[in-house]
């Protein structure tokens, strides 16, 4: 019984990382490689979210709502850095963290106007929506385990991508010097927009996959948005193999947190202390841990640049 | 010269160098006669917390315009102290003062703690784990039921001895007097010794370490007076809201702070409260603008908001400020318009 | 003879698999110009950082005036008696010639947590600053903003600041990089006037200025040294004349 909510939790806590990690590995590089403080990130996976959810409704067909909804997403990334963000690579962080807070202010009202302020639900495909046994007996919604695996997949083709290709190459290069990348003749122009626009599309397939197991609203993607940050804090800014590492951390501390940390508290202070304590405790215990790393290690555990 | 009269002269030199604060300072004092007599008594609660959010931008503008500290985490400090006012009273401490005091402390130690680990780093690492922590305060206030969690809860307006705090006009002027002490105290630190190096350090980090100082204790000093000044402004907010929830310190409400300085100018005596005043006024007449425009999206007013925001970082450099002393340069010498200091 | 000002003991420091530093000993003593001469890429600037305390040595010790100041940061170096001036003029551009004497005293004077008189308006701190700007001869600029300034004033500024809280040892990272000369000519005037009164270690690429200014010379090649001694002692040296005069000419 016991073991069983422990395999169930851990596998949400997967679920919940891997769809971090989808969030950060964009940001971590426009952060690390652009020294672009892009806070809209969210607004991309509520972007992604929405254009899965409305093809869907449209068509009554959910995979083909995610299949368009892809397009979509990169080309909304690619439009926002050619129309705004590029003007802003050379201002200061300040302005940086203002003109994309503008953006999310736009974005979520834009989906206000459009779609309404109530939540949007799209209702799973059939062969989605039963339970697979994880072990026997012990069952596990398809399409979380679903989540997992595309997620899983992303980071393998994103491994792939940053270490085996000719950009991938560049990406690093300019992880590990800015300046230098610029005098080596790489377009950087080009090499930024892709980065962002694919960015985009893997944090909007981030908001696909949760839509069906959120509200899909406007302001979706701001709590997400945070957490990520502290997933590239504690993987070090522009590492997608740290933010990869934090993500699934991340996950998993916070989901079981969420539901041992009660419990377990409960064997050593009284019930009444640990049920008042626990919750409050189990929502910081990400912050703490990232207190912690910066305590011990102030770039982050995989820090990009030597 | 005896102390006090050294201190005077010393006010009345500050005062004349930033004229514009002490005059938008005197606007506000006059302001409740003038909507008594044109009977517009709702104009006094939006100078309220004109005077609230100006006073907090104020604190966030030490580190942010004079530190170069880039703090998206204000937020926190004004919801701590707010929450100083709400968990003194469930605990049935109801004097004001001892809020006051309260906020004070709390904050002062949270902006130490926050600021020895966030001033660490530097850039965009700053900007996000100062916001990081911020959210880790919002979700704790949002997880502790026994204050009313996501809800918040409600408070009766504390006992500042003989000021009683619901004569609304008794209000404003505990929230004005402690804005123009706050104003005083900012203008005598900014030019201090103590202010002269933490601009310094915003110009040259490197050069201040070659002349044998240790930028971080003035970084972090800088941090925990500006944590303590938006406490402050929390625990006024709360009697004002009669109020506290999680919302008070919510993320975005760092990014007004942001947005309150840069519109009104960085770096300025009263940039902030010149700030706060267009963003409050934009707040309450953009919905009217749209509303005889477009009735069905008035309450839509931040998706114009949002591009204004943008505009205003692509093409207005120096905030209001910056565009008043350019103006008056101009006027005084035609040749030179380029905005000085 | 007198106790050394400066004094490093075989210091070490690597980046990766290049070696910057190579079990390096040398002093320099009171009062004397020392140039630290060498090709690029010999590891002066990486020695001058160990010694200014913004990189540490991997082993080894730095002593100033007989005490170790290997673990000390860069401020408590710097009030231990360390003064510099950098590659690339490191001043404060956003504040007049006044404001950085101002400034440079006021930390010179280690009262800088002062929270109400202003800094700026202050007599005993506008005093020390005329006195710190009348060593350079920059009082007449005063008012000027910094960012308005030729690059040779600059330099003396930086110079200036550097001197401000009287260093026991002043650190001169290319004075003259990048200098007219009617700028190298002021600065090597100034230079020549510390003499006696502060030991100086110079790094300097004009080698005419080197051996005017210098009383004794060591000689770096790939993080090691190579030769030390007085200019006629270096100037007739055949290892340092083939590793590194020789290449020159």
């Amino acid at each position: 019984m016991t073991f069983t909510l422990i395999l169930e939790q851990t596998f949400n806590g997967l679920q919940a990382g891997v769809t971090l990690f989808l969030v950060a590995a964009g940001l971590t590089l426009i952060l690390g490689i652009m020294d672009f403080v892009f806070l809209a990130h969210g607004s991309q996976v509520m972007i992604g979210a929405y254009a899965a959810a409305a093809i869907t409704l449209a068509t009554g067909n959910f995979y083909l709502g995610v299949l368009l909804a892809i397009p979509v997403t990169f080309a909304s990334g690619y439009l926002l850095e050619y129309l705004i963000i590029r003007h802003l690579y050379r201002r200061d962080h300040m302005e940086q963290v203002l003109a994309t807070f503008g953006l999310i202010l736009f974005f979520n009202e834009a989906i206000r106007v459009s779609f309404g302020p109530a939540a949007l639900f799209s209702d799973l495909p059939p062969s989605l929506s039963g339970f697979v046994e994880i072990l026997p007996a012990t069952p596990y919604p398809a399409y979380r385990l679903g989540v997992i695996i595309v997620g899983l997949l992303c980071a393998v083709g994103i491994h792939l991508l940053v270490s085996r290709t000719r950009i991938g190459a560049m990406v690093r290069a300019g992880a590990n010097n800015p300046e230098m990348t610029a005098a080596l003749g790489i377009n950087i122009k080009i090499l930024f927009r892709f980065i962002f626009a694919t960015g985009a599309c893997l944090a909007g397939v981030a908001g696909m996959m949760l839509g069906p197991l959120t509200a899909v609203q406007p302001g979706m993607g701001e709590p997400l948005l945070i957490l990520s940050l502290v997933v590239i804090i504690i993987g070090g800014i522009g590492s997608v193999r740290g933010a990869f590492v934090a993500a699934i951390i991340v996950g998993l501390v916070d989901t079981l947190g969420r539901v041992f940390l009660p419990a377990i508290l409960r064997l050593f202070v009284e019930q009444a202390t640990a049920d008042g304590a626990g919750p409050a405790l189990a929502s910081m215990l990400v912050y703490i841990l990232m207190a912690v790393v910066l305590i011990f290690r102030p770039t982050g555990l995989f820090p990009a640049k030597g | 010269m005896s102390g006090l009269a050294h201190f005077l002269t010393l006010a009345s030199d500050g005062m004349k160098a930033n004229r514009l604060f002490w005059l938008l300072i005197a606007g506000f004092a006059f302001f409740p006669i003038f909507t008594h007599f044109a009977d517009l008594p709702f104009w006094n609660d939006v100078a309220m917390r004109i005077m609230l959010l100006g006073m907090a931008a104020m604190g966030l503008n030490l580190v942010l315009g004079y530190g170069g500290m880039v703090s998206f985490g204000h937020a926190a400090f004004i919801g701590i102290g707010a929450y100083c006012v709400g968990i003194g009273d469930f605990y049935g401490l109801t004097n004001g003062w001892a809020h006051m005091l309260l906020g004070i402390v709390v904050c002062g130690l949270m902006g130490l703690v926050i600021g020895y680990l966030a001033l660490r780093t530097s850039g965009i690492y700053f900007i996000m784990i100062t916001l990081a922590f911020a959210q880790m305060l919002f979700f704790l206030f949002v997880s502790l039921e026994q204050f009313g969690g996501d809800d918040g809860m409600s408070i009766d307006r504390a006992e500042f001895g003989f000021i009683d705090l619901y004569n609304p006009l008794r209000l404003y002027f505990l929230i004005w007097v402690t804005l123009a002490l706050v104003g005083l105290g900012l203008m005598f630190i900014v030019h201090s010794r103590f202010g002269v190096t933490l601009r310094a350090i915003k110009s040259n980090e490197s050069r201040i370490e070659a002349m044998g100082l240790e930028p971080l204790q003035f970084k972090i000093t800088g941090y925990v007076i500006s944590a303590v000044i938006c406490g402050l402004a929390g625990v006024l907010f709360a009697n004002w809201q009669e109020y506290v929830s999680p919302d008070i310190m919510h993320w975005t409400r760092s990014g007004e702070l942001m947005i309150i300085i840069i519109l009104g100018g960085l770096g300025t005596l009263a940039g902030p409260l010149l700030g706060a005043i267009v963003f409050l006024l934009l707040e309450e007449s953009l919905p009217i603008m749209l509303d005889s425009v477009a009735p069905a999206y008035a309450e839509n007013w931040m998706i114009l908001f949002g591009p204004l925001l943008i505009m205003v970082v692509m093409f207005g450099r120096g905030g209001l400020v910056g565009l008043l002393a350019a103006q008056r340069q101009s006027k005084n010498n035609p040749k030179r318009t380029k905005a000085g200091q | 003879m007198s106790q050394p000002v400066l004094n490093l003991q075989k210091l070490n420091k690597s980046f990766g698999a290049l070696k910057a530093t190579s079990d390096l000993s040398m002093t320099v003593m009171p009062g004397e110009i020392h140039a630290l001469i060498g090709p690029n890429g010999a590891g002066k600037t990486t020695l001058i950082q160990q010694i200014y305390g913004a990189l540490k040595p991997d082993s080894g010790q730095v002593s100033l005036n007989g005490s170790e100041i290997t673990k000390l940061s860069v401020p408590d170096r710097v009030r231990a008696g360390i003064g510099r001036s950098f590659q690339i003029s490191n001043v404060l551009m956003d504040f007049t010639v006044m404001e950085n004497g101002i400034i440079a005293e006021q930390a010179r004077l280690g009262h800088s947590f002062r929270f109400l008189q202003p800094a700026f308006s202050d007599a005993v701190l506008i005093e020390g600053a005329k006195a710190i700007l009348q060593r350079v001869g920059l009082e007449k600029r005063a008012e000027q903003r910094v960012g308005d300034l030729a690059h040779g004033e600059r330099r003396m500024l930086e110079l200036a600041l550097a001197l401000a809280a009287s260093p026991s040892l002043l650190l001169l990272d290319e004075p003259m990089a990048g200098a007219g000369p009617e700028d190298s000519q002021r600065m090597a005037e100034i230079i020549e006037a510390l003499r006696g009164k502060v030991a100086i270690l110079l790094i300097e690429h004009d080698m005419d200025a080197v051996f005017r200014l210098a009383d004794r010379l060591t000689v770096m090649v790939e993080g090691a040294v190579i030769a030390a001694g007085t200019v006629a002692e270096i100037s007739a040296n055949e290892a340092v004349k083939l590793a590194y005069l020789g290449g020159e000419e």
